[in-house]
């Protein structure tokens, strides 16, 4: 089913969510996930035209400067609160899992801008992103995708000195014969998608917009 | 007496405890409002604030922000707060100048006036930027610190210890290397004839910075320390480290912080004013005696687009009308075209005759903002260019650089995203005789004098 194949009020509170999170309104899309779920209205179908869609608003909206990076956390609060509202009336066998991503900035690295653009841009983006935060050894980083069954590691690195952290995630993976569960992906200041590929990365984002295509491309 | 590092770590131990997102969110938010209650516009069409007007109430709301917000340290996850009686104690106790250097390279830094006559301080050199090895880091800083243009030198990198092995920030490698890049500037200095030159370098990490500090060999108490605050409004220990080894070994303190646009200070207003914000803080929290009030933008790799002369002029004019600190502005530092193009060159213009006019000194050295592992990507003319422009602006009115600074966003401001590469020192330099190749001189030669007619003051050195 399509949004205009949905009865006028049922479409009227699709858009409205989809506005309310757009506008960061957060009690209102709140408000109206209740009344969505309350109304029984597909929440596959919400999720899709609501959620989905005011992922794809904001994050051209950040592309064009409109938005910066403490909207795009608020959104990513906001859809995290209405997803699961609407979440509810999807019987849990049908649940369908997000794709998960554990980010981080590497080791000997302070640097946390550019990986938190990446995140909040992933968690948009329709991912579940855990975020490790910054100076994150390889152990630490393996160790928490392996406990949530993540499906990628996103590496950041901002200095020339702290990239052999990215090559040493991967070579740990090889080591400990893991490097087929996980995808990598490497994005920062100094990196470029030729050292991504010398070091056998999968996946390189030159900014916080081509991490999530290259991620969606990945975890296709 | 100064409000002792050590108040500064109780409170960092006993202050409230907060989330980190909560404190960027609160520091949005905050932001937001102060622009509209101090009336904080920024216009495109005005890069330069020429009357100083909205810079007297930027610093305001920069100065309440900071008392109202503090500084989060991400060790403790807790906010240090200091009063507002406490910062104006710690400005009042700031040097009024700072002695560096040695013997006939001595210089003084003292706080600049806008418009102002004094000479800045000007610390070029290619900065951070990974040099092939040793012999390579040699030639090209002896050229630099051979300009007298220039007062100091920024050191850089040598990626591999014995050609082979990788050096990596927080391991041995990274105490032994960088040790090594300081080694190679005091032999470098000594060569070039300027054996008490200032140099400098900050290493990933507080131990391999404090690992280079050899009064025989390497950086000294003439040198500074490079104390930086952690974008945007934060601190680490490791950055207490630095403060803690240079107050114990009388180092002066060089503090350095940038708002991020399109961070969590968001638009151009609010990242001007966490720009003053994030000074005060290097002052009153990590004990700096002269500081960088630096912008960068989050979505492009050049430090002087339209939105961030404004941000860091401003910041910087505000801090300068309202106190006597010594203020550093090297807003030209990391242009996004490369060595070898004339667009480099417009890009630094533009960010050093801010800096300077605004009442900055420029002591962060320079090199191409994204320099990844290319080797001895950068050349002794951009550190040259830093040195001349920066003292070819003295004495130029706010009005004149507004003109000046137009003119050159319309050479370079549509190809930011774009940017030529350049190429590098090999490239660019013959490699007998270490001169500039006739083509990389002519670019320098017809910019300079494209600048000449433009206003600016160059001199010979």
């Amino acid at each position: 089913m399509e949004l205009s194949d949905m009865a006028q009020e049922d479409r009227r509170l699709v858009e409205a969510l989809k506005e309310a999170i757009v506008e960061i309104d957060s009690e209102k899309a709140k408000e109206v996930a209740q009344k969505i779920v309350e109304k029984k209205i597909d929440p596959k179908l919400a999720i899709k035209y609501s959620i989905a869609e005011a992922a794809e608003i904001i994050g051209n909206r950040f592309d064009c400067g409109e938005v910066f990076l403490p909207h795009l956390v608020m959104v990513g609060d906001i859809m995290d609160e209405v997803g699961t509202i609407l979440e509810k009336n999807i019987p849990s066998e049908q649940l369908q899992r997000k794709k998960v991503i554990v980010i981080a900035t590497v080791q000997g690295d302070m640097h946390s801008v550019g990986k938190n653009l990446v995140a909040v841009m992933l968690r948009a983006g329709g991912f579940e992103v855990h975020d490790m935060g910054v100076d994150v050894p390889s152990a630490s980083v393996i160790q928490k995708a392996k406990e949530i069954k993540a499906d990628m590691i996103a590496l950041s690195s901002l200095l020339t000195t702290t990239m052999p952290y990215q090559k040493e995630v991967i070579d740990d993976l090889l080591s400990m014969g893991l490097r087929e569960k996980f995808k990598v992906m490497i994005g920062g200041g100094p990196v470029t998608r030729q050292y991504a590929e010398s070091i056998r990365a999968d996946g390189y984002g030159k900014d916080a917009i081509e991490a999530v295509v290259e991620a969606k491309k990945l975890l296709a | 007496m100064r409000l002792p590092l050590w108040e500064i770590l109780k409170r960092a131990k006993e202050g409230p405890m907060l989330e980190e997102k909560q404190f960027d969110l609160s520091l949005f938010k905050k932001t937001q409002e102060l622009q509209k209650k101090y009336g904080i516009k920024y216009d495109p069409d005005k890069p330069i604030d020429v009357d100083g007007h909205l810079s007297d109430r930027l610093y305001q709301a920069g100065l309440e922000l900071f008392l109202d917000l503090g500084t989060y340290c991400t060790t403790t996850r807790r906010v240090i707060r200091v009063t507002e009686e406490e910062l104006k104690h710690e400005m009042k106790l700031c040097p009024e100048v700072v002695t560096m250097g040695q013997g006939e390279d001595r210089v003084e830094m003292r706080h600049r006036d806008i418009e102002g006559a004094q000479e800045p301080i000007v610390i070029a050199g290619i900065q951070t930027a990974p040099f092939s090895d040793e012999e390579m880091m040699f030639k090209i800083s002896k050229i630099c610190a051979m300009d007298r243009c220039v007062d100091g030198l920024w050191g850089g990198i040598l990626l591999k210890i014995d050609g082979q092995y990788d050096v990596v920030a927080g391991a041995p490698s990274e105490i032994f290397q960088y040790r090594k890049t300081v080694e190679v500037l005091r032999k470098a200095i000594n060569a070039a004839g300027r054996p008490g030159m200032i140099i400098i370098n900050n290493a990933p990490t507080s131990i391999a910075t404090i690992a280079m500090f050899d009064e025989g060999v390497g950086l000294r108490r003439s040198d500074y320390m490079e104390v930086t605050g952690m974008s945007e409004l934060k601190v680490a220990y490791d950055d207490f480290n630095r403060t803690a080894f240079a107050l114990a070994h009388g180092i002066p303190i060089h503090g350095s912080h940038s708002s991020i646009i399109g961070g969590f200070s968001a638009t151009p207003e609010g990242a001007s004013i966490v720009s003053v914000a994030g000074s005060l803080q290097l002052i009153a929290v990590q004990k700096a005696e002269s500081f960088r009030c630096g912008a960068v933008d989050s979505r492009i790799k050049s430090r002087v687009t339209r939105a961030q002369l404004w941000v860091a002029g401003t910041a910087i004019q505000g801090l300068n009308r309202n106190t006597r600190l010594i203020v550093d502005g090297n807003i030209g530092d990391h242009p996004a075209a490369g060595p070898g193009t004339k667009q480099y060159f417009y890009e630094a213009a533009a960010g050093f005759i801010v800096s300077t006019v605004m009442g900055g000194h420029s002591t962060e050295g320079t090199r191409k903002f994204v320099v990844g592992n290319v080797c001895n990507y950068g050349t002794p003319l951009e550190s040259r260019w830093m040195g001349e422009v920066c003292k070819g602006a003295v004495g130029m009115s706010r009005d004149e650089a507004d003109r000046i600074v137009k003119y050159l966003l319309g050479k370079y401001e549509d190809k930011l995203k774009d940017a030529p590469e350049g190429e590098t020192f090999e490239k660019l330099y013959d490699q007998q005789n270490l001169e500039p190749l006739p083509h990389y001189r002519k670019i320098y030669e017809e910019v300079k004098e494209e600048l000449r007619g433009l206003g600016l003051r160059f001199r010979d050195y």
